[in-house]
Parts: C-alpha cells; sequence; structure tokens
C-alpha cells in the first residue's frame, strides 16, 4: 500500500447523520445518528497513520488511536474493538460525549489543512458495534483476594472499578441513587447518549465482576473509615463528584420556577418526569425558560426544556460564543433547534407575579475588556443597559461544587473550596484511600473523569502491591493440555448423541 | 371477549354429542380440562389453565367441565383488566425478585397515618435522631423524603410514619402492606440531631409526632430533662403515647377539639412548659411549616435555642439538585446536606411554605390520573 499522505486522503470529513431539527425538538431520541459502514471505511482512510502520533498522549486514557482507526480499514471490526477496550471501558459513551475537539481531534495533522479525522465518531462506532454485537472482552481473572470498595458509579468510579477488576480485586460500587451510572444517568439526556448505551457499559462492568450496589449513601450509612476499619476493604476509591449546584444570588432566587440545571435534569433523565404523570416525578417546567449559562450542562438543559414543551428557550450568558465553555458541537444542535442565544447578557433580578412563581427577569448587557485570570476577556456591565423581559421558569447552569458529603462525615482532607485533597498520585491524606473525578478536579469533563480514575487505579495497585504487567492469565483447563477426551474445550460444534 | 362467548355457546349447545370432549383432554385415563390463554396474556398466566377433573368417566367430566371453564374464563379476563389497568397507570410496577426493601410490620394510626416498619439493616445500624429516608415505591414513583421515626438496630428495621396526603403517599396507604417491597429506601441523609444539653423540650405535631420521638428518646438517653409536647387533632388519632411516656419526664398533649389536654395548638403546650420551667435550654420542633413557625414565634421572647427540622421538596437528597433549598438567615442552605436541621428563629418560614406549593397543581394532576386508573380498584 502506497504511503498515505495528505494529498491522498479523502479530503472532506465524513459527515454523519443526524435528525432533523425539527423532529428532534419534538422526540428525546438520539440526535446524531451514528456513522454507516460505509460512512466509517471512508473516515478511517483520511488517518495518516503518523509513526509518532500527537493523538494518542492527547487523549486522557491514551487510547492507541492509529491503531484501532487501522483496523477499521482492514476491516477489522473486532481487532478495532480489543484496541479500544485495551484503553477505554466505554467507547459507546466516550465517541458520544468527549471533546474530541480539544483533546485527540484536536492536535490531529491532518486537522492543519483539512478537517481532522473524526475520532469520535469512529470510536462510537466501533463501540455501538460492539453492544449490537454483544461482543464479550472480559479477560481471565486472576482473584487476588483484595477488596476494593467504589463510590460512586459515575465515569471516574467505572474506570478505577473496571481497572481494579481486571488486576484481580473484589471490587464493589456504591451508588447513592436508585440507579448506576451518576451523571452519565441523571445528568447526560438520552437524546446525545442513550440510556440502553450506558446500561451495556455497565453491563461489561458487571462481567468483570465488579458488584454494584445502588441506594447506598456512603459517608452516611458508612463512613470511610468504618470502610477500612470495620469492612474490610483494603483500598477505597472516592468518585462522588461536583455535583452541588451554585445560584447566582441575585434577587428573587428563591421563587418557584426558579430551578438548577441538575434539578431538571435529573428529572428528566433519571426520574421520568417528561412522562408526567406515568411517572410519578413533576417537572413543572414553564412555556418561557430562560437558561443561565452556556456550559455543556447549559447546552442540555436548553434541549431538554425544549423537548419537554417549552415555547421560547432562551440561553443567559455574560461573555460572547467564542467563551462558551460548551463544546462546539452542541452550541451548534443547540442554535438548529431553535434556541434563542443572548450572549453578553448578565442577570440582574427575577420579579414575582404575586404568587410567588416566576414572572420575568431583568438583564443588562455586557462588553468584553482585559483578559481575566482564566485568559478569557472579563465581561463588564454597560449602564444603562439594562432591560426586562416576560419568562416564567429560570435555570441556573453556572456550575457545581463539591458534594459534601464525604468531607463532613469522614477526617479526610479537603481543600479550601471543598474538594478532597490529592497528591499527584490521587492518594487522599487517608492510607489506602484514593479520589478521582470531578471531586478532585473540580466540573470536568466525562473522560477526564475517567483518566483520573484509571490513574488513581494504578496507584492503587501500586499500593495494594500489585504488579501491572501486560501478562494475560489464560483459564485453566481441566484434563491434559485443555483436553478433554480429545476434544479441545474451546470446540464447541460438536454434536452430543446418545449411543445405544 | 367474543371468541370466549362463542365457544361458551358451543359448549351448551354440543353438550349431549357422545365425540364432545371441548376444553377436555385425557392424561393417563383422567379427563382433565384445559383452556387456551390469549397470547397477551401468556406472560402472567401460562400457554394455557388446566385442571384435573379427577375422574375417568367421560360423562362426568362432561357435567363437571362447565365450572372449571367459567372459573378459568373469570381468571382470563380479571388478568386482562388488571394488564389494561397496569399498562395506563403504570407499566412494570412490579420489583424484580431479590431487590427491594421488604415491609415487616404495618400499623394503621388513622383513616389517613399509618406506620410501616421496614427491613434494612445497615440502614438500622447507621440511622441517627434526626435523620431523614429517600422511599421510593416503585420503579414509577418519585423519590419521597421520609423522617426515620424509629429504628431498631438488632432487628435491622427502621420504622417510618407516613400521612396520605397526595398521591404518592396514597399509593403507599394503599399498596403496602407486610410482605411487599418498596422500590428504594437509601439514607440516613442529614445531620443527625445535636444532643448535648441538659433540659429540653420537644414539640411534635402532625407529621412531626412520630419524628421526634426518636430524638426525645436520645435526649433522655443522654440525660436531659425531657418534656414533650405533642399535638393531635383529636383523642381518636393519639397514639405512641405509652412510647412517649415512657421517655419524657412531662408529657403535653395538646387536642384540637380538647378532648384530651390542652384545649388548642401545641403552641400553648410549648408557651407553658417554658412559663413553668425557666431554665430550658432548648426548643425542638418536627412538623408542618406553620406549626413550627408558630413555635419559632412563640419561643422567641424566651431567648431560647429553638430548633426546626426542615422538610422541603428533595429530588436526590444528596445534595445535587438544590431543589430542597430553604434560607436561614442570609444565606441559602440545602436541607439534605446541610440540614435538615436548622436555627428555627433564622428560618425564613413563608419562603418555605412558598416553596411547598410549588407542584400543587401538578399534585392535583397526579391524583386525578391515578385516581381514574388505580383508584377504583
Amino acid at each position: 500500500m502506497a504511503k498515505k499522505t495528505i494529498r491522498s486522503i479523502p479530503q472532506e470529513r465524513t459527515s454523519i447523520p443526524t435528525q432533523d431539527p425539527a423532529v428532534r425538538v419534538r422526540n428525546f431520541e438520539e440526535v446524531t445518528l451514528g456513522y454507516r459502514e460505509m460512512d466509517a471505511l471512508n473516515e478511517s482512510e483520511r488517518c495518516l497513520v503518523c509513526p509518532s502520533p500527537d493523538c494518542v498522549p492527547a487523549c486522557p486514557v491514551n487510547i492507541d488511536i492509529p491503531g484501532f482507526i487501522t483496523r477499521i480499514a482492514a476491516k477489522d471490526y473486532r481487532g478495532a474493538y480489543n484496541i479500544l477496550t485495551d484503553s477505554t471501558l466505554l467507547p459507546a459513551i466516550c465517541g458520544r460525549v468527549c471533546p474530541q475537539e480539544d483533546q485527540c481531534e484536536g492536535v490531529c495533522p491532518v486537522g492543519d489543512t483539512l478537517k481532522p479525522v473524526a475520532i469520535g465518531r469512529l470510536e462510537r462506532w466501533v463501540g455501538d458495534m460492539a453492544i449490537a454485537e454483544n461482543w464479550d472482552n472480559t479477560p481471565y481473572i486472576e482473584q487476588n483476594g483484595f477488596k476494593v470498595g467504589v463510590i460512586g458509579s459515575g465515569p471516574a468510579g467505572m474506570a478505577c472499578a473496571a481497572d481494579m477488576a481486571k488486576a484481580g480485586c473484589d471490587v464493589t460500587i456504591f451508588e447513592a441513587l436508585h440507579k448506576p451510572g451518576g451523571v452519565l444517568r441523571y445528568g447526560i439526556p438520552e437524546f446525545r447518549l442513550p440510556n440502553d448505551v450506558l446500561d451495556a457499559e455497565l453491563e461489561n462492568l458487571t462481567r468483570l465482576g465488579v458488584k454494584i450496589k445502588c441506594n447506598v449513601l456512603a459517608g452516611r450509612l458508612f463512613t470511610i473509615e468504618q470502610m477500612i476499619e470495620e469492612h474490610g476493604f483494603d483500598a477505597v476509591f472516592i468518585g462522588t463528584g461536583a455535583g452541588y449546584p451554585t445560584f447566582m444570588g441575585v434577587p428573587g432566587e428563591s421563587l418557584n420556577g426558579v430551578l438548577s440545571a441538575n434539578e431538571l435534569l435529573t428529572r428528566c433523565n433519571l426520574m421520568g418526569a417528561t412522562e408526567f404523570p406515568k411517572y410519578d416525578t413533576p417537572l413543572g417546567l414553564g412555556k418561557r425558560v430562560a437558561v443561565v449559562g452556556s456550559g455543556n450542562t447549559a447546552m442540555d438543559a436548553l434541549r431538554v426544556s425544549l423537548r419537554a414543551g417549552a415555547e421560547q428557550v432562551y440561553c443567559i450568558y455574560r461573555r460572547t460564543r467564542d467563551e462558551s465553555p460548551a463544546r462546539e458541537e452542541e452550541i451548534e444542535h443547540a442554535e438548529e433547534e431553535g434556541i434563542q442565544f443572548e450572549w453578553l447578557t448578565l442577570p440582574v433580578e427575577i420579579f414575582d407575579d404575586g404568587e410567588n412563581n416566576v414572572r420575568a427577569m431583568r438583564c443588562q448587557r455586557m462588553e468584553l475588556g482585559e483578559p481575566d485570570d482564566s485568559g478569557r476577556r472579563r465581561p463588564i456591565p454597560i449602564e444603562g443597559s439594562d432591560f426586562e423581559f416576560a419568562i416564567d421558569t429560570v435555570v441556573y447552569a453556572i456550575g457545581t461544587n463539591a458534594n459534601p458529603i464525604i468531607g463532613q462525615t469522614s477526617k479526610i482532607e479537603l481543600n479550601q473550596w471543598g474538594y478532597i485533597k490529592t497528591d499527584e498520585h490521587f492518594a487522599t491524606s487517608i492510607a489506602g484511600v484514593y479520589a478521582g473525578g470531578d471531586i478532585v478536579t473540580g466540573a470536568a469533563t466525562v473522560i477526564l473523569a475517567m483518566g483520573t480514575g484509571r490513574q488513581a487505579a494504578s496507584s492503587m495497585k501500586a499500593y495494594l502491591g500489585i504488579r501491572d504487567s501486560e501478562t494475560v492469565y489464560q483459564a485453566p483447563h481441566i484434563g491434559s493440555e485443555g483436553k478433554l477426551f480429545g476434544i479441545d474445550l474451546e470446540e464447541r460444534t460438536f454434536t452430543r448423541v446418545r449411543l445405544g | 371477549m367474543l371468541t370466549i362467548q362463542l365457544v361458551g355457546c358451543r359448549v351448551t349447545a354440543g353438550a349431549d354429542l357422545m365425540s364432545d370432549t371441548k376444553y377436555l383432554f385425557k392424561r393417563d385415563e383422567t379427563w382433565w380440562v384445559k383452556v387456551a390463554v390469549p397470547r397477551s396474556l401468556r406472560d402472567t398466566l401460562g400457554c394455557d389453565l388446566r385442571r384435573s377433573l379427577k375422574t375417568r368417566d367421560l360423562e362426568t367430566a362432561r357435567a363437571a367441565r362447565q365450572d372449571v371453564v367459567d372459573e378459568f374464563r373469570r381468571k382470563i379476563q380479571q388478568t386482562r383488566e388488571h394488564q389494561a389497568n397496569q399498562t395506563t397507570c403504570s407499566d412494570s410496577l412490579d420489583l424484580p425478585p431479590g431487590t427491594g426493601f421488604e415491609i415487616v410490620t404495618r400499623e394503621n394510626f388513622s383513616d389517613v397515618t399509618f406506620l410501616l416498619e421496614v427491613s434494612a439493616p445497615m440502614l438500622a445500624q447507621a440511622a441517627q435522631p434526626g435523620q431523614f429516608v429517600i422511599v421510593i415505591l416503585h420503579t414509577h414513583g418519585e423519590r419521597i423524603p421520609l423522617t426515620i421515626a424509629d429504628f431498631d438496630r438488632k432487628a435491622g428495621t427502621i420504622t417510618l410514619v407516613i400521612q396520605a396526603v397526595g398521591k404518592s403517599t396514597l399509593e403507599m396507604q394503599q399498596r403496602c402492606q407486610p410482605g411487599s417491597r418498596l422500590y428504594s429506601v437509601a439514607g440516613p441523609m442529614g445531620f443527625p440531631s445535636h444532643l448535648g444539653t441538659k433540659k429540653v423540650v420537644c414539640v411534635g405535631g402532625g407529621l412531626g409526632v412520630a419524628p421526634i420521638f426518636p430524638q426525645l428518646r436520645a435526649f433522655k438517653e443522654s440525660g436531659a430533662y425531657v418534656i414533650g409536647v405533642v399535638g393531635f387533632r383529636n383523642k381518636d388519632l393519639i397514639f405512641w403515647e405509652d412510647r412517649f411516656n415512657q421517655y419524657c419526664d412531662e408529657l403535653i398533649i395538646c387536642t384540637d377539639d380538647g378532648s384530651v389536654g390542652i384545649k388548642g395548638r401545641v403552641t400553648l403546650g410549648v408557651e407553658a412548659a417554658l412559663e413553668k420551667h425557666a431554665d430550658v435550654d432548648r426548643v425542638v420542633a418536627i412538623g408542618p411549616p406553620i406549626m413550627m413557625k408558630a413555635c419559632a414565634e412563640t419561643t422567641r421572647p424566651f431567648n431560647v435555642e429553638m430548633v426546626v427540622s426542615m422538610n422541603p421538596i428533595v429530588v436526590d437528597g444528596t445534595g445535587m439538585c438544590g431543589g430542597c433549598r430553604v434560607i436561614v438567615g442570609d444565606e441559602t442552605k440545602f436541607a439534605c446536606v446541610d440540614g435538615p436541621e436548622f436555627d428555627g428563629h433564622k428560618v425564613d418560614f413563608d419562603d418555605l411554605m412558598s416553596r411547598l406549593g410549588r407542584f400543587r397543581k401538578q399534585e392535583s394532576q397526579a391524583m386525578d390520573a391515578w385516581k381514574v386508573t388505580a383508584g377504583a380498584t
């Protein structure tokens, strides 16, 4: 095969089929439908297979990206899946929700002249195929007798649990809600990440022998100290996340109709409030909804509101689209669906209708000044630019803080903002207790949480004295040389016959 | 429905024919009745319903046949109606075997108030006075915060006292029987009550009578002088009087109609207790917001510490949604992780009450929808 060059590869990035915006705002079906086989093959041709690829170190879990793409191009899809599962547990999820433009795709050299290789879409395609074909990459695991507890079944906890289970530990995940998945369950809406995909990926965890216990509020039901001293856990991983929502503190925030994006999303995604009264949890969303903030959570809240029956949905953000922390793709999708963006706008006051419900909101226009500490230009209010507009629901998506429960119930060391303090190996102040994900880093992304979960797992293995090696045990065979009556045990195609 | 009627006609019409073995079949010389189940019900009933007539004689079998066939038909019809109800109201409410939390005992205090003792060994170990749990009745249920009314560490159970006021609690009243299971019980949530007081007045009104009990007991066990004040509407609704008497140095009962104790609200009892004992250092009140507000106003001039337990609308109970935020002083607190107990003299009760009414419209909508389907059964 001739060496691929930037000129010889397909020049156009293969587009991904999506649901028509007019149709999708009325349903919770997935928006992007995913590649077909021909799309995936075409896109896989665009990878230059760099000898020292930049994309691999740019991936928080270091997936061998050129490796799996070459397998797709060679139509060895199972091989591609094997490469993915060496590094990630959740290809179908990461392919959907990773901010690839800032990670692998951001450093892809194809992107210097053309659009970068659609790594995320290819990853998702392989992940979806694995679910559809029910591929099972469960390795043979030799138990080592260590007992590991994982608090929180979100991405960090899942990643850590998978690595520890593969190393041979007896892993139990504790989840406070009644369904596992953490933010993947309650936060990310169905149209971005279908629950079926999440369930399939969780199934992979249970195949590794991980036990998932829901309805367990670790910290209150038992403390971290108790887990180690009384319940016999050799190591504990904390991945409780940063779910504590923040409010702005403007007048009128305690009115009915002001809620956090977390509350809106939890009601819809976890509790089925969009199907009220079939499900008992109400939503109580108005017709004119304003979402404050412009991160990925804000985009989810905006688009969920639209699907839940709101007629006008506004996005209020004090900076411009360029500074918005949301993924480009999410903003595009939101725009297509008819969300009205009010950039450079800051809420000042929320007014009531006399019965403690939201009636209107007063905002102020902003302009951008000098860059601040985060490198983004600081918004400055324009005097006399106040305006009022009618609204009946206000949703805050302006960030979250650390979940306080573990800190309240244990002697673990926290930093000044309430996040768990760890060293560079994600070890906390208590021996044998590690932490990762948003509870350490502050609100971040799914893949970063998974990355820290895996790093914490690797330190945990070092702490327990488990050597991380490439050696894979083979399942023990019965009989000599793995054969029974001369039949290979792997051979399953013989027919049993009754004699006589 | 139509086929069954037609078939039924044929049975009677053709009963005198010699070859008539409709619904009958022979197994080891014995006659059996067999009625096929409609395809849609086969998941629950199996492919057919069959029963032995315990006779080898065809004539006897024919005579006995009709009753059994009728019984089977009724059963099929009932199952069909039951399934229709379930699909309109809530499908697949039944829990998979081996999951959920079993209800051990149930006691009815009145036509609206009832007690459930739920088996949850770990929870019973960890529970402390003042904490609450979140209960989900079934897979389509909402997350209901309930204060732990008692716990038995040995038996591994926790006690919940529930007042059937909304759709979910009414449904609980109807469905929760000993042996049945709750989909989810999670907790214990919130900070336990702070003990360390010498003389305390514990006030419970309405829904708060049961939750005040474990606190009251804990105060007594920590060596404090405990004055209990509990309020009921009338004499017939009084419960747990013996339990309260056992742990109270003084017990004041208030009833709305004066049938027992002081006539009037619990605030009268609180006032009486505070006037009698000048050295009371804390008042703890649990109950409806209006009652807690009244208690806070009553105690304010006495200059004692006032503790109230918040019961706002909660979704997750783990500090994630912010639905339970309450205003305490100039701060916004989350009742689930910062509470549920706060300084009663600082809580903004008007805000709390307004926020509790947030879903009033949806609540009545849910009630109506529920009454149409399940309420009839």
